[in-house]
């Protein structure tokens, strides 16, 4: 039996190394450059991969395949986005998974700089969130300001009023936390009041297109950032009922992991990929993505001096040191 | 000269007690039947004297070794033994790669493989299914798959446990022929175990009975039939009438009473209280008194019975005690056998054996 | 749902997508087939010595073992997920190797998921060889070794339906490779994950063709499976 034990694990412990020599050459995996035409250049083993964790919203309206295949394209790094939402992907680089974090939740943003995890953040763009629900508008928001609008569902809600529902990410990603605090804005505990306010209100659990299809399918509303929406629009029977309100901008964030926390990060690529994005090219990019498809940008690039100011308050240009 | 004997020799398995007390010495080139009803433990003893299962006790010398003391050298014995089982057994290969196993075991030449594997498939027949798969040939063409392959390794004890038990008349006459002929032409040593008794007297030149896990009797075929030790051997090798009685005379030959008949026989007193011992086929009717008949029990009785067992009859009859006879079919019509007849039975002194009634 | 039928349409555009040999479509094949394969090489390299030394040598616990490795058959792919996740994050032991989000990664994981699966049913598949089939090879003169390497040959196509299913298991198998290969385009997507996301952005069509292409691995291996139980 303990023999057996041994063996096995040093037959465990042996795999592990192989495998080791092999992720040091992902570049070897079949299929690795899926767009055609796009890199001829294969990147350089281990150097050459940045790893970012980001939201779903970005992943699902196609802007990181775009910046993906721009950006390979010209400098031969490999980018690798690993979709979740903002909480988790703040997590993730808080382990030192990854090298950099693409997100849009200001609040949680502040408090990983400030524990250490992160530098150099630099806001790239911005859109809307909307919130978007049956055409009929069961519970009759249509003109309010966000905030009166949460009230509003929350009392039809409360009062079983026939047809309305509210569809919540419940994922701890960048729209939930706008969510939770439109919620407290409108006078509510989102732990006590909102979370068992009862069947109208429904926790999903899901990315962002996820969370549009289950509320189309239940006639609810939900919040959700323009760019998804713009982009599953002709799949949903939803329409935006609330566009307008300070409380509804939604500012995207690029966060370098620190090399003091986790030394072993690509800091050097990090660096250099967040001076693109904040270059003219990068935000040209940014601010031309979804004309083509949706008659309309999906996102609003920032520049100096707006996004000094309120209600944004962040850096946009100043390159940071590689 | 003895080529395998056992002492004393015990198996258990768990609390279990398959075997006890098991001495047999089985001579050089003999074919010794073994016979016992199922679950006595021949399969078990069998394996054992092929040393693939260890006793759990005894004494077991084989080809002149003493294997208690020596087990390193179990696997050169079992290299000089071969068994046939029960199950037709062929590994999922080709038959030539089947037949040649033994042989790459004992690591023999490629063109001796060659050469064996294909007298040995020649020799039961099986020639042209050389290439074909084994488990694509039926239960006959299997068993004679597994005896070629004991065979090619020329054993010099062969062990077969109940090698036609599941085969159909024709491979069980086959592989019966092929047995035979190995032990006359190459003088190998045979123990065969069998539930068949018909195939124990064809095959056997001696036959040992085993009753629940031991060796109860071993002798000829004559001894075991017509002179079993006890009731238990009697009744499985077959005897219809075993009868209590009590012994009145031992002055030359014994005189027992058996109900109020009494009945001459040529055994000796085993014990006071005795059981009569008469095997059917050796009990004569006749239809009026023999005057010229020699037989020291001679005595008028009634048919009670008549029920055909073909191609014999059973004939019960009343003669102040009941006696089964066994009759062929046509003697029976000859004789207008029929119950109420009145019928004249005798009865040899040496057919009547004598065994202790208890146990 | 506003258009017509997506879902006629998107089987439409998914048999399109496999018929022109869509790069990411065939890129995602690709790499699904490398890393349960390789997962599966490994694997088996590892569970059937394994599943022959717990057969062969007898030892205390042995039938613990045995029912473990069964109970562990039905082990939650998740579970597994997440402790290969703990592992391998950079704040786990094994961190250094910088495994999480590679395809190392899931190569590692995968192994370690059908590990348990493959010993079972090399055990079992050995067990298949019944008793009298191991009376006949020692009686036929078999030293240890050579009893050993009869019973293996002679199991070869239970031991490789076993390898099989696992390899089926490794494919099929979502939770695992989301949590620790992260869904990576161009790196570590695979069909499972790939199905998850594009259904998840209603990209209908593209899930449809890896869905068909999943089934169609699923069923290559099942009748391989039968094929090879019916020898």
């Amino acid at each position: 039996m303990k023999t057996n034990v041994t063996i096995l694990s040093a037959g465990a412990i042996l795999v592990l190394l192989v495998l080791a020599m092999f992720a040091g050459c992902t570049g070897t995996a079949p299929g690795e450059n899926e767009t055609p035409g796009a890199t001829v250049t294969t990147p350089a083993a281990g150097a050459g991969v940045l790893k970012i964790a980001t939201t779903t919203s970005l992943e699902n309206t196609g802007l990181l395949a775009e910046l993906e295949r721009v950006y390979e394209g010209k400098t031969g790094m490999d980018l690798q986005f690993i979709a979740q939402g903002t909480g988790q992907a703040l997590d993730t680089a808080r382990r030192g998974d990854v090298d950099l974090v693409l997100v849009h939740a200001p609040a949680l943003e502040e408090e990983f700089v400030d524990e250490g995890y992160g530098i150099n953040p630099r806001c790239i763009a911005y859109n809307f969130f909307i919130i978007v629900g049956p055409e009929s508008d069961p519970a009759g928001i249509k003109g309010m300001d966000p905030v009166e609008a949460f009230k509003t569902i929350y009392i039809a809600g409360t009062n079983n009023t026939p047809g309305v529902a509210f569809v919540s990410r419940g994922d701890n990603s960048g729209t939930h936390v706008q969510e939770r605090t439109l919620w407290g804005e409108a006078g509510y505990d989102y732990e006590k009041e909102i979370l068992d306010a009862g069947a109208w209100y429904v926790d999903a659990g899901k990315g962002m297109g996820d969370t549009l299809i289950l509320a189309d399918e239940k006639n609810a509303y939900t919040l959700t950032d323009e760019g998804t929406y713009l982009s599953f629009k002709d799949r949903l029977a939803l329409v935006p009922v609330i566009e307008e309100g300070t409380e509804l901008m939604n500012r995207y964030t690029a966060i370098a992991v620190s090399p003091e926390k986790h030394p072993d990060t690509n800091a050097k690529g990090a660096a250099d990929f967040i001076n693109w994005l904040i270059s003219d090219e990068g935000k040209e990019l940014v601010g031309d993505f979804g004309t083509a498809e949706f008659g309309k940008p999906l996102f609003i690039p920032l520049y100096p001096p707006e996004c000094t100011g309120p209600p944004f308050n962040c850096i946009c240009a100043e390159p940071v040191p590689a | 000269m003895t080529v395998i004997e056992a002492q004393d020799v015990r198996k258990i398995y768990g609390d279990m007690e398959v075997l006890h007390d098991v001495g047999l010495a089985i001579r050089e080139g003999e074919i010794l039947g073994l016979i016992g009803p199922s679950g006595s433990g021949k399969s078990t003893l069998l394996r054992i004297l092929d040393l693939i299962e260890p006793p759990s006790g005894g004494e077991l010398s084989i080809l002149g070794i003493d294997t208690v003391k020596e087990r390193g050298r179990w696997l050169d014995l079992r290299r000089r033994m071969g068994m046939l089982f029960q199950r037709p057994i062929v590994f999922n290969a080709s038959v030539y790669d089947n037949v040649a196993m033994g042989l790459r075991y004992r690591r023999a030449s490629r063109s001796e493989i060659d050469r064996k594997v294909k007298e040995a498939l020649e020799a039961v027949g099986l020639s042209r299914y050389i290439g074909s798969r084994a488990t694509d040939l039926s239960g006959g063409e299997q068993q004679r798959v597994a005896l070629s392959r004991v065979l090619v390794t020329d054993p010099e004890i062969l062990f077969l446990d109940e090698p036609t038990a599941n085969l159909d008349p024709g491979s069980t006459a086959t592989i019966e022929a092929i047995v035979a002929r190995m032990n006359r032409e190459r003088g190998i040593t045979v123990l065969i175990s069998t539930h068949d008794l018909a195939q124990g007297q064809r095959l056997a030149h001696r036959i040992a009975v085993m009753i629940d896990g031991t060796v109860a009797q071993a002798g000829s075929p004559r001894e075991i039939f017509h002179a079993p030790k006890d009731k238990k051997i009697a009744r499985f090798v077959g005897v219809q009438n075993i009868i209590p009685a009590r012994v009145i005379s031992r002055e030359g030959l014994t005189t027992v009473e058996v109900k109020e008949r009494r009945i001459v026989s040529a055994t000796p007193p085993p014990a006071e209280e005795v059981a009569v011992v008469i095997r059917g086929e050796d009990v004569s009717l006749h239809r009026r008194e023999p005057g010229y008949e020699e037989a020291e029990n001679l005595f008028p009785a009634r048919v009670t019975a008549v029920e055909p067992m073909a191609p014999f009859v059973n004939v019960t009859v009343d003669c102040g005690c009941d006696i089964i006879a066994l009759v062929t079919a046509r003697r029976a019509e000859a004789l207008e056998l029929a119950a109420g007849m009145d019928v004249w039975v005798s009865l040899p002194a040496k057919v009547v054996h004598l065994v202790p009634r208890d146990g | 749902m506003v258009n017509g039928s997506p879902i006629v349409e998107g089987f439409i555009e998914a048999i399109n997508l496999i018929i022109t040999l869509n790069p990411q479509v065939v890129e995602i094949t690709i790499r699904s087939l490398y890393v349960s394969l390789t997962a599966t090489f490994f694997a088996a390299l590892i569970a059937l010595p394994a599943g022959a030394l717990i057969y062969f040598y007898e030892f205390r616990g042995k039938h613990a073992v045995v029912s473990t490795l069964q109970t562990l058959y039905a082990l939650p792919t998740v579970i597994v997920g997440l402790v290969m996740f703990l592992f391998l994050s950079n704040i786990g032991p094994f961190g250094f190797l910088r495994l999480l989000y590679t395809p190392g990664g899931m190569i590692v994981t995968q192994t370690v998921l059908i590990i348990p699966l493959l010993m079972g049913l090399t055990v079992s598949a050995l067990s298949g060889i019944d008793r009298d089939k191991r009376y006949t090879i020692t009686a036929l003169g078999a030293s240890r070794f050579q009893t050993v390497t009869t019973i293996i040959i002679e199991s070869r196509f239970a031991v490789m339906s076993g390898v099989l299913l696992g390899f089926g298991r490794a494919i099929s198998e979502v939770g695992t490779v989301m949590i620790v290969g992260g869904n990576i385009r161009g790196a570590t997507r695979v069909l499972t994950t790939a199905i998850a996301l594009n259904t998840s952005m209603a990209n209908y069509a593209m899930s449809i063709a890896l869905g068909i292409i999943l089934l169609a691995v699923a069923l290559g291996v099942n009748i391989t499976l039968s094929l090879v139980q019916r020898r």
